[in-house]
C-alpha cells in the first residue's frame, strides 16, 4: 500500500486515491480521429517508469500526475493538474 | 481433575473432554506438558502421532481446535495460546480418538503416499477425482472450519509512527528506547503476551538489573514516554512504503470478550521499521524425529527457564551448535539427567562443557511411538549407538526471521557459518537489529536416518524422501519442489522446515544451498483470522448501505427491498398478501391509469454554473445543448472517448448560466469523475464549476394522467409542459420542477433540498392518493419503463453499443466537439452484424425469459439477448428489449430467447423497442 | 477522562464555493465580507472550510457572499447531502482511527485543520473544532452506517 504526496492535502493513504490512465492515453479535446485512436488503444506501457494520471477521490478531489516505476512502485515525482488555485 | 497437581495452578481447562489446571501466563504446550500430557494431535497426511516440537509461533506439529460455537478456532498452535479459564482444546485429525485413530493406517501405508501422489492418482478425468476427493478430504487435513457465524467483532485500526520496532526483544526494547530518547513517535510490536522475547528463556543481568527488572524498567519509561506498546501483535505482513499490517488478538483464541471485540487489525505506517524478530530453530532431520518428546533445544529451555516445565528426566541433546549446550545447563539445574550431546561438528566442539559429548555424531533414529520417544539411534564417527531417553532436544542452528524484511523487498544474504539466510540490504527504510542480524555459527552435516520417515516439514509430513524423489523426477526450481511435495505451504509456512529442504535440495542436485535457491516468503507470517480482516465489514454490514432521504418515510410503509448498488431502495409496497409481481403490477395499472409517486432521489444530479457552463456541457453531453432555452430541458447522452454510450440523463437550463444535469444512479461516481476529468484536465480554464448534488437534493418523480391536476393542486400553478421547467413551492419548500418522463405517461420530478423530504414527500403523497393514486417502486418502474422502450445504465445501456446500434444516432449533435465524437468514424461503427437495440414480442404469449440468448433456431449460434423483459401493464402479453446482431433490420422476424440457466425458451418476434405510445402523445396536454 | 459523545447537529444551510480562472481577485473581495481570507488547503476559518483545490464549504447563510463572488466563480447549495456528526471527548482522535486510513492522532492535525478522507469506506471530511472535539461532514446517505460503526466501535476507545 503505497504513501502518495498529494501536492495539496500532503501524505496519504493510497485507498484514498484512485488511478485513473496514463498521460499517454489522454485524447485531448478536438483529437484528430487518428490521434484519438492512437491515444486509447496504442499505448506505450513501459517496463519502468510512467507518467500517470491518479485523482485524490477521498481526499480533496484534485487530480495529480505521478511519474512511478511499474516494478519498485517508487514515485520519483508528483504535480498537479488542474485550474488555478490558492495555497 | 486430571494430570499433575501443581503449587498456583488454578486456571481450568479441557484438552479432549479431561480437565486440567494452568498456572497464569502459561501457554497451552507448557500446561499440557506440565500435566503429562505429550501426544497433542494426528499429522495432516499419515496421521502420526505428534507432540509439541517448539515454544512459539513456529509450530507445525501442536495443532489444536479451540473454542465452541462460531468461536470455534481450528489449526490454533498450542504454543501460541494463553491459557483462560474455561478454555475448550480439541486435538485434530484423529477418528475415533487421538490415542487410537484409524487414519494411522495410511502411517503404515506411507509408501503409497509419496510427493505427488495425488497428481498421479488423479491424473485422468476430473469425475476420477470427484469420486476420491469426499474420502481425501475426510482422510487428510487438519481441524474442521466452523459452520457458525463468528459472534464476535473485529476492529481495524490505522496506526502511524515514526519508528516501528518489530519485536519485543532485548535489541527490539533497546531499539525502541533509542527512538523514543530521540523524541520519536514509536510502536512496539511483540507477539507473546509479554515483553522480553530471548530474556525469558535466558536471563540475564543487563545494566546492573536482572531480566526482569530490566525489561521491566524499559517498558515503564516507553509508556511514561509515549511510546505504544502492542503485546499479542503479530505484525503479518509487510507492504510498499513501510505499510505493515498487525494481527493482534484481544482475547485468546475461543475466549469471550467483553466488550465484544476479539481481535484487531492495525494498519501501521511507519517512517523507519526496526526487525528485532529474532531467530527461528531448526529441526534435524532424522528417522521419527516427528515423534512426541523430540523438542527444539531452545523450546526445551523455555518450558524449564519460563515456565518452570521439565519435559523429560532423561534427556539426550543433538546439536549442530553451541547454543544446545545451555540446554544441557538448563535440564541439569533443573535436576534432569543429560544422558549424552551429540555434536555433528568434530572435537574439540564442547569439549569444555561438562557434559557427556560425543563429536562427529548424527542422529538415524528415535525409537518409541505416540507415548513419546523412548531412545535414539546415532552414528558416531561412523559407528550406530543407541541410547534410551524420554526426550530428545535438537538444534540444527538457526534462522533469522527474515520474512518481513524479505516481504518489504529486501535482500537476503547466505551465511555460510550459521548455514542460514540473513537480512541483506533493505529496500525500504527498515533494518535489522539483534540476533536475527547476527545468527550463531552452525555446523553442516549429512542426515543419516531412513528418508522416508525422516521428516523436514511436520505440518504437511513432507520427508527428505520426498524432495529426492522430487528431484529424480525432475524439479529443479525450488519453487516447483515446494508445489510438488507441498513442502512449507502448510499455515506454518516451513518457518522450521525451509531450510532443512534447501539443505537437502542442495544435496541432491550436488549444489550450494544459495545455488538451490530460495522460495518467496510471503503474508501472513503467522496465520490471520478472516475475521480480523474483514473488520466490520460482516453480515448486513459486509457492504456500505446508503440510505436515500426519503428511507424512512419508505420504511413506515413496509415496502419490499431491493439493493440497488449501495442504495436500499423500495422495490414494491405490496398491501395486504400481494406478492411482489402483483404489487408491481397494481402500482404500475396506477400510473397508466391514474397517477403514482416514486422515489428518484439517488439519481446522479451536478449544478453547473458559469459563464462556460454550455460550452462545458456541449463536451460532456453528445447531444445539443447551447440551443436550450431558459427553463426547457432535454434528454441527453453520454460517450466515451472511445465513442460508445456510458450513460443517459437530462439537462436542463435554470438561468442564463447555470444548468442541472442529471444522470444515472448507478453510473453517478463514475459520471463525478469523468466530469472532474474533464473540468480539471482538458478544460482548466473554463469559467465553471460543476458541483455533485446528488444528495443534496431528494428527487420525487409523479407520474399518470392525472399528474398535471396533481401537481397544480400542489403547486397552485399551472405546471410546465413537457420538458420545461419550473420553480414552485410545494409544502412551503421550494422546488425545481422538471416536467420529464421515465414512464411513458406524462411526468415530473420534484427536485428540492434533501432535508425537507419527508415533507415534500408527505404533501405528494396526500395529493396523489386523493387522486387514486399510489407510490410505486422499482419493479413498477421497470414494468412501465420498458413498455415504453426507455432505456437503464448497465442492462441495456452496457458500454458495448454506440448512440446509433441504440437507435439515438439522430440525437447527436451534428456540429461534434463533444467527447467521443473523435473517434465515431472508426470501420467498426460501420460493420454489419453489430448489435442493435430492438423490441421482442412473446408470440404464445409466455414469458420471455431475462438474460436469455436470441437464436434464429435451437441450437444456433447467439446473435444477442435479452436486457429486460416485463409482461405488458394493460394488455396482455409479454415484452422485452434486446440487443440483436443487426436488429434493425430484422423487425418481424421470429427467432427464438433462450435461456439455458433458466431452462426456458420461448418464441419471440423482433419489434421497434417502443410497445406503447410511440408517438408521444401522452406528453401532450 | 471525558466521556466519548457522538451527536448528530441539527442542518444548517451549506453551500459549496468554487472559484474559476485567477481566483485571487474574488477571493480578495471574499476575505473582505468575511473579515478573514479564504482558509488554505487543509485549514478552516470561521464558517468557511477548505474542501478542495478549488472549492470551500460554507455553513450558514451565504446570501452576503453572493455579491463579492460576482462572476469570480459560484456558490451551489449542499446542505441538504451532509450529516454533520460531532465527536467529541478526549476519545475522539483514537475513535476517528477506527476503520480509518488518516493521522487523527497527529498533534499537526490541530484546532482548524480540514482533512478529507475515507473512514470504514466512506468519503468523509474531518474538521478539528478543538483539542476536545471534532466534526465529521458525512454524505446523508452513508451517515446511518458511520453512526451504527462508531457507537459500536465506541467502546474500544481506551478500552
Amino acid at each position: 500500500m503505497l504513501t502518495i504526496a498529494c501536492p495539496h492535502c500532503g501524505p496519504r493513504a493510497q485507498a484514498e486515491f484512485v488511478y485513473e490512465r496514463t498521460v499517454d492515453s489522454v485524447v485531448p479535446l478536438d483529437a484528430e480521429p487518428a490521434e484519438a485512436v492512437a491515444a486509447l488503444f496504442t499505448r506505450a506501457n513501459p517496463r519502468g517508469e510512467d507518467d500517470e494520471i491518479w485523482r485524490h477521490t477521498h481526499g480533496c478531489g484534485g487530480w495529480l500526475v505521478m511519474r512511478r516505476h511499474r516494478v519498485t512502485h517508487a514515485i520519483s515525482a508528483i504535480r498537479a493538474i488542474g485550474p488555478e488555485t490558492l495555497p | 481433575m486430571s494430570g499433575v497437581a501443581r503449587e498456583g495452578a488454578t486456571i481450568g481447562f479441557t484438552f479432549d473432554g479431561t480437565r486440567y489446571l494452568a498456572r497464569p501466563g502459561e501457554t497451552l504446550a507448557a500446561a499440557l506438558l506440565a500435566n503429562g500430557v505429550r501426544l497433542v494431535g494426528r499429522s495432516f497426511k499419515y496421521h502420526r502421532p505428534r507432540g509439541i516440537l517448539t515454544a512459539g509461533v513456529e509450530e507445525p506439529n501442536a495443532l489444536v481446535t479451540v473454542g465452541r460455537g462460531g468461536r470455534t478456532e481450528p489449526n490454533t498452535r498450542a504454543t501460541d495460546l494463553f491459557v483462560y479459564e474455561g478454555l475448550e482444546a480439541r486435538s485434530q485429525n484423529r477418528w475415533p480418538g487421538l490415542a487410537f485413530d484409524l487414519g494411522a493406517v495410511f502411517g503404515l501405508a506411507s509408501k503409497a503416499l509419496p510427493a505427488g501422489f495425488y497428481y498421479k492418482t488423479f491424473f485422468g478425468h476430473a469425475r476420477t477425482w470427484l469420486k476420491y476427493e469426499a474420502v481425501i478430504r475426510r482422510a487428510a487435513g487438519l481441524g474442521p472450519a466452523p459452520t457458525e457465524a463468528d459472534p464476535d467483532h473485529f476492529s481495524q485500526r490505522a496506526l502511524f509512527a515514526d519508528v516501528a520496532v518489530i519485536g519485543g526483544g532485548r535489541a527490539g526494547l533497546l531499539a525502541a528506547r533509542e527512538a523514543l530518547r530521540a523524541g520519536k513517535r514509536v510502536v512496539l510490536i511483540e507477539q507473546d503476551a509479554v515483553l522480553g522475547g530471548g530474556l525469558l528463556r535466558d536471563p540475564r543481568e543487563i545494566d546492573g538489573q536482572g531480566s526482569a527488572g530490566w525489561i521491566a524498567t524499559v517498558e515503564a519509561e516507553l509508556r511514561s514516554g509515549g511510546a505504544r506498546i502492542l503485546t499479542r501483535t503479530t505484525a503479518t505482513g509487510h507492504w510498499d512504503d513501510n505499510m505493515l499490517c498487525l494481527a493482534q488478538k484481544l482475547v485468546e483464541p475461543g475466549q469471550v470478550p467483553g466488550h465484544g471485540f476479539a481481535q484487531r487489525m492495525w494498519h501501521l505506517r511507519a517512517g523507519e521499521v526496526v526487525y528485532a524478530t529474532g531467530l527461528i530453530e531448526r529441526p534435524i532431520p532424522f528417522a521419527n524425529n516427528d515423534r512426541p518428546g523430540v523438542m527444539l533445544s531452545r523450546a526445551v529451555r523455555t518450558y524449564i527457564r519460563r515456565f518452570g516445565v521439565v519435559p523429560g528426566r532423561r534427556v539426550v541433546v543433538a546439536t549442530t551448535n553451541d547454543d544446545a549446550y545451555e540446554t544441557a545447563r538448563a535440564l541439569r539445574d533443573a535436576g534432569a539427567e543429560v544422558v549424552a550431546v551429540l555434536d555433528t561438528r568434530p572435537a574439540p566442539a564442547g569439549a569444555d562443557s561438562g557434559f557427556a559429548v560425543l563429536n562427529d555424531s548424527v542422529p538415524q533414529a528415535a525409537k518409541g511411538g505416540r507415548r513419546g520417544v523412548k531412545g535414539l539411534s546415532a552414528v558416531i564417527a561412523g559407528a550406530e549407538q543407541h541410547f534410551a531417553a524420554d526426550l530428545i532436544a535438537v538444534s540444527g542452528g538457526f534462522s533469522p526471521a527474515v520474512h518481513l524484511h524479505s516481504q518489504a523487498g529486501g535482500a537476503l544474504d547466505w551465511d555460510e557459518g550459521a548455514r542460514a539466510y540473513k537480512a541483506g540490504a533493505a529496500r525500504q527504510a527498515a533494518r535489522t537489529v539483534g540476533s536475527a542480524g547476527d545468527p550463531p555459527a552452525s555446523g553442516a552435516f549429512r542426515p543419516v536416518g531412513n528418508a522416508k520417515a525422516s521428516f523436514l516439514d511436520f505440518q504437511n509430513d513432507v520427508t527428505l524422501a520426498d524432495i529426492d524423489l522430487a528431484w529424480r523426477e525432475g524439479y529443479r526450481s525450488v519453487e516447483h519442489v515446494k508445489r510438488y511435495t507441498t513442502l512449507g505451504m502448510a499455515t506454518d509456512q516451513g518457518k522450521t522446515s525451509n531450510l532443512p529442504a534447501l539443505e537437502a535440495l542442495a544435496h541432491a542436485g550436488g549444489m550450494t544451498v544459495p545455488e538451490a535457491g530460495i522460495t518467496t516468503f510471503r503474508p501472513p507470517y503467522t496465520p490471520v483470522t478472516m475475521g480480523a480482516m474483514a473488520g466490520a465489514a460482516q453480515g448486513e454490514h459486509a457492504v456500505p448501505t446508503r440510505r436515500p432521504a426519503l428511507y424512512a418515510v419508505h420504511a413506515a410503509k413496509d415496502p419490499i427491498w431491493l439493493n440497488a448498488g449501495y442504495w436500499k431502495r423500495p422495490r414494491a409496497y405490496p398491501r395486504g398478501s400481494e406478492t411482489l409481481a402483483q404489487a408491481g403490477l397494481r402500482e404500475a395499472r396506477s400510473v397508466r391509469q391514474l397517477v403514482g409517486l416514486t422515489d428518484v432521489s439517488t439519481l446522479a444530479k451536478f449544478e453547473v454554473n458559469g459563464p462556460d457552463a454550455a460550452r462545458f456541457l456541449e463536451r460532456i453531453c453528445a447531444t445539443t445543448v447551447a440551443k436550450l432555452a431558459i427553463g426547457r430541458g432535454r434528454y441527453t447522452i453520454m460517450l466515451r472517448e472511445d465513442g460508445l454510450v456510458f450513460d443517459d440523463g437530462t439537462v436542463w437550463r435554470l438561468g442564463e448560466n447555470r444548468y442541472l444535469l442529471t444522470s444515472s444512479t448507478s453510473g453517478a461516481s463514475r459520471m463525478a469523475t469523468h466530469i472532474s476529468y474533464v473540468r480539471n484536465h482538458l478544460m482548466p480554464e473554463a469559467k465553471v464549476s460543476v458541483i455533485c448534488v446528488q444528495e443534496h437534493y431528494a428527487a420525487i418523480a409523479v407520474a399518470g394522467p392525472k399528474s398535471v391536476a396533481v401537481m397544480e393542486q400542489l403547486t397552485g400553478e399551472a405546471p410546465p409542459r413537457h420538458m420545461s421547467a419550473s420553480q414552485p413551492t410545494i409544502a412551503g419548500v421550494p422546488v425545481h420542477l422538471l416536467a420529464a418522463s421515465f414512464s411513458g405517461e406524462r411526468a415530473f420530478e420534484v427536485h428540492f433540498d434533501a432535508r425537507h423530504a419527508a415533507a415534500v414527500w408527505q404533501a405528494i403523497d396526500d395529493a396523489v392518493a386523493a387522486a387514486g393514486g399510489c407510490a410505486y417502486g422499482l419493479e413498477a418502474m421497470e414494468l412501465l419503463r420498458i413498455e415504453k422502450g426507455h432505456l437503464v445504465i448497465g442492462p441495456d445501456i452496457d458500454g458495448r453499443l454506440s448512440a446509433d446500434d441504440l437507435g439515438m444516432g439522430r440525437m447527436l449533435n451534428p456540429a461534434g466537439g463533444y467527447i467521443g465524437h473523435s473517434t465515431l468514424h472508426r470501420p467498426a461503427f460501420a460493420e454489419p452484424g453489430r448489435k442493435q437495440l430492438v423490441g421482442l414480442e412473446s408470440v404464445n404469449g409466455d414469458s420471455i425469459p431475462e438474460g436469455a440468448m436470441l437464436v434464429p433456431h435451437l441450437g444456433a449460434r447467439a446473435e444477442g439477448h435479452v436486457t429486460g423483459a416485463v409482461r405488458r401493464v394493460l394488455g396482455p402479453g409479454h415484452i422485452a428489449l434486446a440487443h440483436l446482431a443487426d436488429g434493425r433490420a430484422r423487425h418481424g422476424q421470429e427467432i427464438y430467447a433462450r435461456s439455458l440457466t433458466r431452462g426456458h425458451t420461448t418464441r419471440v418476434r423482433v419489434v421497434a423497442p417502443h410497445f406503447y405510445d410511440p408517438a408521444g402523445e401522452r406528453y401532450r396536454d | 477522562m471525558t466521556e466519548l459523545t457522538i451527536t448528530v447537529l441539527d442542518a444548517v444551510p451549506m453551500a459549496v464555493l468554487e472559484l474559476w480562472g485567477d481566483p485571487a481577485p474574488a477571493a480578495k473581495r471574499l476575505a473582505k465580507a468575511l473579515g478573514h481570507a479564504l482558509p488554505a488547503a487543509g485549514r478552516a476559518a470561521g464558517p468557511v472550510m477548505r474542501l478542495g483545490p478549488t472549492t470551500w464549504l460554507i455553513e450558514g447563510d451565504h446570501a452576503a457572499l453572493a455579491k463579492p463572488l460576482g462572476e469570480g466563480g459560484a456558490l451551489t447549495e449542499v446542505g441538504g447531502g451532509y450529516a454533520r456528526i460531532r465527536i467529541a471527548g478526549a476519545g475522539w482522535r483514537e475513535l476517528l482511527m477506527e476503520g480509518g486510513l488518516f493521522d487523527a492522532e497527529s498533534p499537526d492535525f490541530a484546532t482548524d485543520c480540514v482533512a478529507t478522507t475515507l473512514i470504514e469506506h466512506v468519503t468523509v471530511t474531518l474538521r478539528v473544532e478543538s483539542d476536545a472535539a471534532c466534526l465529521a461532514y458525512v454524505p446523508a446517505s452513508h451517515a446511518g452506517d458511520l453512526l451504527h460503526f462508531w457507537r459500536q466501535a465506541r467502546v474500544l476507545v481506551a478500552a
